[in-house]
């Protein structure tokens, strides 16, 4: 499958500072989107960091166990454990650059990271910035939020409509660069034809609705003008936190059976 | 040296010391103590440092504010009571000797921390609201107890197991090779359907095929009950919370 891709960041209406950060490598498929917190300077910092981290620590092909690292999960392929260590990677870094310099203390970030090799996607997130799945018109969040609202609503304490009118919406129950360890929830899906993928900041979330976001990507001739659409309307919509989104879209430009079998009939066609 | 603590639901949001310079609260951002809510005016009230004391005064808030549930005008304020603005509470805590961590202390500094800026729970806090909320929500199908599992169970149709756990987030039915419910044969889609574990519940949705539960089509993702009755390319499960 060949994507379409495109991102967008802005720091938004009310911010003073973007401290989204987002990173893609095309040659390996691999989308990176944090959210940094810690006042001042310090959640660009954090950010920065932790997407940086990602994109230097994940491997061509997977990598093997290296020592000092946890174990990896059976139930993953390579590529997917291979995100996960990458994460680790980057809470440590943001967790001792905090434990280094005292003004970056209590600095920390969300991050969610996506890989796609072949049609199999590997997912893995911490924090409320969110990875989604549109297909068949219908929008799915590919992530649980690790805030104290989504943990209230999974527990049955509160709906995902009271949640989203809680004045507690920005309470993390994980993120990256608190601890030394984090625990990383990662996940592996089949992509399909016509999928589009959406990794977002919360900025984006709180501002515009599950159904008007679907509407966007699927209205939108292509991601670059999905994406800045997305943004625009967060920004319409008050702005305000900072909004950061990478689209990506299956281009329909992967061969079917018919092309592969006959290039020379298609060749002008594809 | 005084802390205010500000709480919401039970949640402490911000604290604050008192080091001179006058406390402001309001809805705008650019109070000391700002508060997001629409029951708050833009600039509600204000403590202050008076002779040693501290004192609230409220600067003709529209909802009033209130100490030990009196509403007052201007009040003296002592270690223990209790101020709402809102429903927002602000504890008043003359204990505190000062001794914060930097972090802390650089927030009351400045005083710019706002509601709405993220902040993560410590893992000790983490801790004591996870078990608070799991003790009170043991009914939920997500609550990832041991012994509760959301399962597919087959009733019929050609497919290799009788249960299917459903452990994942996004649980396909189809030829995929990747489906958790795989389906043999030459014309089955790759994705029949698939179910999706949202925050409230696990929710079924069409892939290239409308499912039925129990036996009427559905057109958008439907949160599924225990013991509904799901029909697709000619095989039928049972949604069953299994303890």
């Amino acid at each position: 499958m060949e994507w379409d891709v495109a991102a967008c960041t802005d720091k938004g209406v009310v911010r003073p500072a973007n401290e989204d950060s987002f990173r893609i490598s095309r040659d390996r498929s691999l989308f990176v989107l944090s959210d940094g917190m810690g006042g001042a300077a310090n959640g660009e910092v954090a950010s920065a960091i932790a997407v940086e981290a990602v994109i230097a620590t994940t491997h061509e092909n997977g990598s093997s166990a290296a020592p000092g690292k946890s174990m990896p999960r059976p139930e993953f392929s390579a590529h997917a454990n291979d995100l996960v260590r990458s994460i680790e990677s980057a809470n440590r870094q943001i967790y001792e650059q905090a434990l280094r310099d005292a003004a970056s203390r209590g600095m920390g970030a969300t991050i969610v990271a996506a890989r796609i090799t072949g049609s199999r996607l590997a997912l893995a997130h911490v924090g409320d910035s969110r990875a989604y799945l549109l297909r068949a018109n219908v929008l799915e969040q590919l992530t649980a939020d690790h805030s104290l609202v989504a943990e209230q609503v999974r527990h049955g304490l509160m709906t995902s409509q009271q949640a989203a009118a809680s004045e507690l919406q920005s309470v993390l129950t994980r993120a990256l660069g608190m601890d030394a360890k984090v625990e990383i929830d990662a996940d592996e899906i089949e992509l399909l034809p016509k999928d589009s993928l959406l990794l977002c900041s919360d900025g984006l979330t709180r501002m515009v609705s599950e159904t008007e976001i679907a509407g966007i990507l699927e209205q939108a001739p292509n991601s670059q003008m999905a994406a800045e659409r997305l943004v625009q309307r967060a920004n319409e919509c008050g702005g305000h936190d900072n909004i950061t989104v990478i689209v990506i879209r299956d281009s329909g430009r992967s061969k079917g059976w018919f092309a592969r079998f006959f290039p020379f009939w298609c060749s002008n066609i594809v | 040296m005084s802390l205010l603590i500000v709480k919401f639901e039970g949640s402490v949001l911000q604290k604050v010391r008192v080091n001179g310079a006058p406390i402001t609260i309001g809805r705008g951002p650019d109070n000391s103590i700002a508060i997001d809510n629409l029951a708050v005016s833009s600039r509600h009230a204000q403590i202050k440092s008076e002779q040693g004391r501290l004192v609230i005064e409220d600067l003709d808030s529209l909802n009033g504010t209130f100490v030990n549930n009196q509403r007052v005008k201007r009040a003296a304020l002592k270690g223990g009571d209790v101020v709402m603005v809102g429903k927002h509470s602000i504890y008043v805590d003359e204990s505190d000797r000062g001794e914060a961590p930097v972090a802390e202390a650089k927030q009351s500094a400045t005083l710019t921390k706002s509601v709405d800026e993220t902040f993560v729970l410590d893992t000790e806090e983490r801790r004591r609201l996870m078990q608070q909320i799991a003790s009170t929500g043991e009914r939920s199908q997500i609550a990832p107890s041991r012994v509760r599992v959301a399962t597919l169970v087959r009733v019929q149709g050609p497919i290799d197991e009788a249960e299917y756990p459903l452990t994942g987030k996004l649980t396909v039915i189809g030829k995929s090779e990747m489906a958790t419910v795989r389906l043999n044969g030459w014309f089955k889609p790759k994705v029949a359907a698939q179910i999706n574990r949202r925050d409230d519940g696990y929710y079924l949705g069409r892939g290239d095929k409308a499912p039925t539960v129990n036996g009427s089509p559905i057109s958008t993702p439907t949160l599924l009950k225990d013991g509904d009755l799901i029909e697709v390319c000619g095989v039928t499960l049972r949604f069953a919370i299994k303890e």
